[in-house]
């Protein structure tokens, strides 16, 4: 077994440069973190709220609480096609956090909120690089707050489901071309609702089975601001401030998982997530004033893509649990439209968790991901926009549990 | 174990790859030498933008960015004759700004950029690698004496020329000059002037160059180039009536709206008073010739001197326009819109190609290309069709970097204000095109520009 997973992790590791997944992120439990992000199968406490609802109801502590937090540190380098000049993303660090609360009703029914981040992109290229007119940056962030209901039908078997308010900001800047410091600036929220819900089934003390489904979210900005910055003689024609729609899709899962306890000490768990990016067909922007002249319509055709994660977990002792997992995401984007705004590429990731517990009902999480990004030349079409692009994001995470 | 194996796995890709780093393209020269590069040519290689050769505007000339590019495979330094003034050597620089017509509408649109000027007696003193010659023919980069200031008084010398020619040789040529460089690597854009100068006098002035003369100036031109053992680049012409200059006004410019006016009017020309006479002369004549007009678009009224083949009377050489026929940039707007110009009053024909006309510049076109590509091949030179490329703007247009260009005046983005010339974004895209060549002839890496990286025509 240790000798398989060495030579998987080592040919993964040389064969295939690595990072992917649209705007999504999964970063919403330090332990799971730890495991590839595998989660729907396993029983870590309340983050089931967001892995699995269904498993919320089989956890084994009347009340449990997390927090914790992740910091990803991105970086993005681009060479322009047919020549040697290269332009960094300055990135700042994004900080996906979560909080998580349950507590048992009764032997059977547990309730729950979540307070978690799964989506959100952050890329901020130069004001002047050479894809300027495509994208200067974006920031894009959603808010998932996730009442939860979760119950069993025995010790063996829980279904659970939460609703979900989703509260979405977007921020983006882009380069026009009518003098040196024309530009765009579209700023817009918005509040949509979604569901998630799970089923979790421990067949034997060794093995669980876990599946869940997340839906798509459409974050909808109506009458966002637009401001564009243009030269006077333009401004007619071009309004300096002006209202937009536009509507971006956080994509559907359907995650399935198996966990294994393979010793007393060590804990396997394997993961299948299907991320229902087809629906992400184009980001199309529409206009109060001037929506003849204004309005885009920007191609994406995502496809639906299916990410195999595997992890481990090494209880040391009562005090250490070590974790160890990787992932391979594939991107989500078509060979004809990929835009320098989400620079989504393969990616293989590989994670790493520690955990501490200080007194039996505390433990402190801590997690390190390291995702790589395969090199791959990318054109954006309707822009003849071609370069090639390499990513490495490092994600550092903390977390700490609270149970009783 | 295991888990100390990631450990260390962990930190040994920690160590190696912090930050991303692309490296998928290493510049090298191929089978050319690019050390000594000579730049041949007329306006467009001069870097003449806007109506005028000013000083930002010649900095962004394509020769200026092929030679920055050539810079990293081992080229010297490309020395321009630099001109000091935003305004140019001789005036009649545009830039965009409001102007007010003679119905008092206010529109944006080129109007003068008056300004000091470095007049072309500040001689350049010193060596230059960029040779083109606003307005130079092919004949003209042959012609001895054509940077002698002596000779301008009877137009046989080019200020452009005088500027920077040799003082030494006061009879040098231009392509001599060039030589006197040791090129080891030249481009050669040379002919436009050929055609455009006959097309953008309407017909009316200059002529076509005839094409066997075309063809003794330019093999001579080629063969005295390539003789030092030099390779290089030529490009061919890109049909000329397809660029904004001709495209912008369109030939049913006149419009007669739906009003007690606009049926005034029409009566009037349609009437006793106007083209009716006309018609019925043309028709007891047995010639096709009509003018009528209607409420709406109609085409203009326009002189003909090849009507004389008719043996009509001068005032009788008139007809309207058809379809695919080409009014200049040139022509005056306020007398289409208030002197009846196009309507009661014929355009002269200075402002106008016929069909005749186009076929003509078309076909030596045609011909002139044939000479150039033959002779890229005969020497094995890179060969850049700016005439397909100019095709394919004119019909689809070309998008780079998320600019994409077309022959449309302005918002199109190639063609500066005189609607001839290329802006820096549109210099910046030949220079692909020449890079594309080049690599492509010499199996060289030279990289290519951002185009993005060059400035859009600024609005006021």
């Amino acid at each position: 077994m240790r000798k398989i997973t060495l030579f998987l992790l080592s040919s993964l590791l040389f064969s295939m440069t690595v990072f992917a997944g649209g705007y999504q992120v999964r970063l919403q439990g330090n332990k799971q973190n730890g495991m590839g992000l595998v989660g729907t199968s396993l029983n870590m406490g309340s983050s089931s709220i967001f892995y699995n609802p269904g498993a919320l109801s089989l956890m084994k502590d009347r009340f449990h609480f997390e927090l914790g937090a992740s910091g990803i540190m991105s970086n993005v380098d681009f060479q322009r096609a047919g020549s040697n000049e290269n332009y960094q993303t300055d990135n700042p660090m994004s900080t996906p956090f979560y909080v998580y609360g349950a507590g048992k009703i009764n032997d059977m029914i547990t309730v729950g909120i979540g307070v978690y981040t799964p989506y959100g992109s952050t890329s901020k290229w130069d004001d002047n690089w050479t894809g300027k007119l495509l994208i200067q940056d974006i920031a894009l962030k959603a808010i998932f707050v996730q009442p939860t209901v979760s119950f069993n039908f025995n010790e063996k078997f829980g279904i659970g489901a939460g609703f979900i308010l989703a509260m979405g900001d977007v921020e983006i800047n882009k380069a026009i071309n009518y003098s040196n410091d024309a530009k765009a600036n579209l700023k817009g929220s918005s509040t949509s609702y979604g569901f998630n819900i799970g089923a979790f089934y421990k067949v034997t003390d060794k093995l669980a089975f876990g599946v869940d489904y997340r839906s798509e979210i459409k974050m909808k900005v109506e009458g966002g601001d637009a401001t564009f910055i243009v030269p006077a003689s333009l401004q007619t024609t071009i309004p300096p401030t002006n209202k937009f729609n536009a509507e971006l899709p956080l994509p559907a899962n359907l995650d399935f998982s198996v966990s294994f306890q393979a010793t007393e000490k060590l804990l396997l768990a394997f993961e299948l997530d299907w991320v229902m990016w087809g629906t992400y067909k184009s980001l199309d922007f529409t206009f109060d004033k001037q929506g003849v002249l204004l309005d885009s319509k920007n191609p994406r055709e995502y496809k639906d893509t299916y990410i195999p994660r595997i992890g481990a977990q090494y209880s040391l002792n009562d005090k250490f649990q070590l974790r160890a997992g990787m992932y391979y995401d594939q991107s989500p984007t078509n060979e004809k439209y990929f835009t320098p705004e989400t620079v989504s590429l393969n990616t293989f990731a590989y994670t790493l968790g520690l955990s501490y517990n200080p007194i039996e009902k505390l433990s402190i999480d801590v997690s390190f991901l390291q995702l790589f990004g395969q090199t791959a030349e990318k054109e954006y079409t309707p822009d003849n926009f071609k370069g090639t692009y390499q990513t490495i994001v490092y994600i550092p995470g903390i977390g700490i549990s609270y149970k009783f | 174990m295991k888990i100390r194996y990631l450990f260390y796995l962990a930190l040994l890709a920690f160590v190696v790859s912090c930050k991303p780093e692309v490296n998928e393209f290493t510049p090298s020269k191929g089978g050319a030498d690019f050390t000594t590069y000579v730049a041949v040519g007329n306006s467009l290689t001069a870097g003449y933008a806007d109506g005028a050769l000013y000083k930002s505007g010649q900095s962004y000339s394509w020769a200026n960015i092929l030679g920055q590019q050539f810079a990293t495979v081992g080229g010297g330094a490309f020395v321009q004759p630099v001109v000091t003034s935003e305004f140019g050597v001789l005036p009649g620089k545009r830039k965009l700004g409001l102007s007010t017509d003679c119905l008092g509408v206010q529109s944006l649109g080129p109007v003068l950029d008056n300004g000091e000027l470095d007049p072309y007696t500040n001689h350049v003193d010193y060596a230059v690698n960029n040779l083109g010659v606003p307005g130079a023919k092919a004949l003209h980069l042959l012609a001895p004496g054509y940077g002698n200031p002596a000779n301008l008084a009877a137009g046989l010398a080019n200020p452009y020329f005088v500027r920077f020619a040799s003082t030494t040789d006061p009879n040098i040529t231009v392509v001599g000059q060039a030589m006197s460089m040791s090129p080891t690597f030249f481009s050669l854009w040379i002919g436009n002037n050929d055609v455009l100068g006959y097309a953008t006098s309407g017909g009316a002035g200059d002529v076509i160059t005839d094409t066997l003369a075309f063809s003794e100036y330019y093999f001579g031109l080629i063969q005295t180039l390539t003789t030092g053992g030099a390779k290089g680049v030529v490009a061919n012409i890109p049909g000329v009536t397809s660029t904004a200059f001709f495209t912008t006004i369109p030939s049913d410019v006149i419009d007669i709206p739906d009003t007690p006016e606009g049926q005034g009017y029409l009566a009037i020309l349609n009437g006793e008073q106007g083209y009716a006479p006309y018609n019925a002369f043309m028709e007891s004549h047995g010639l096709p010739y009509r003018i009528t007009f209607a409420i709406g678009p109609n085409q203009m009224v326009i002189k003909d001197p090849a009507m004389s083949f008719y043996d009509l009377p001068e005032q009788l050489q008139i007809r309207q326009m058809v379809d695919g026929e080409l009014a200049l940039l040139t022509l005056p707007q306020d007398s289409i819109k208030c002197a009846t110009w196009g309507s009661g009053v014929p355009v002269p024909d200075q402002y106008i190609l016929t069909k005749a006309e186009i076929d003509y510049i078309t076909s030596s076109t045609t011909a002139f290309n044939d000479i150039i590509y033959q002779a890229a091949l005969a020497k094995g030179l890179a060969f850049v069709d700016v005439n397909a490329i100019m095709s394919e703007v004119a019909t689809t247009g070309v998008t780079f970097d998320g600019i994409t260009f077309t022959n449309t005046f302005v918002t199109g983005n190639l063609f500066s204000l005189d609607g001839i010339h290329l802006t820096p974004q549109g210099n910046a895209v030949v220079a692909n095109y020449f890079i594309d060549a080049i690599n492509g002839q010499y199996g060289a890496q030279i990289p290519k520009v951002s185009v993005a990286n060059y400035p859009p025509i600024p609005f006021p």
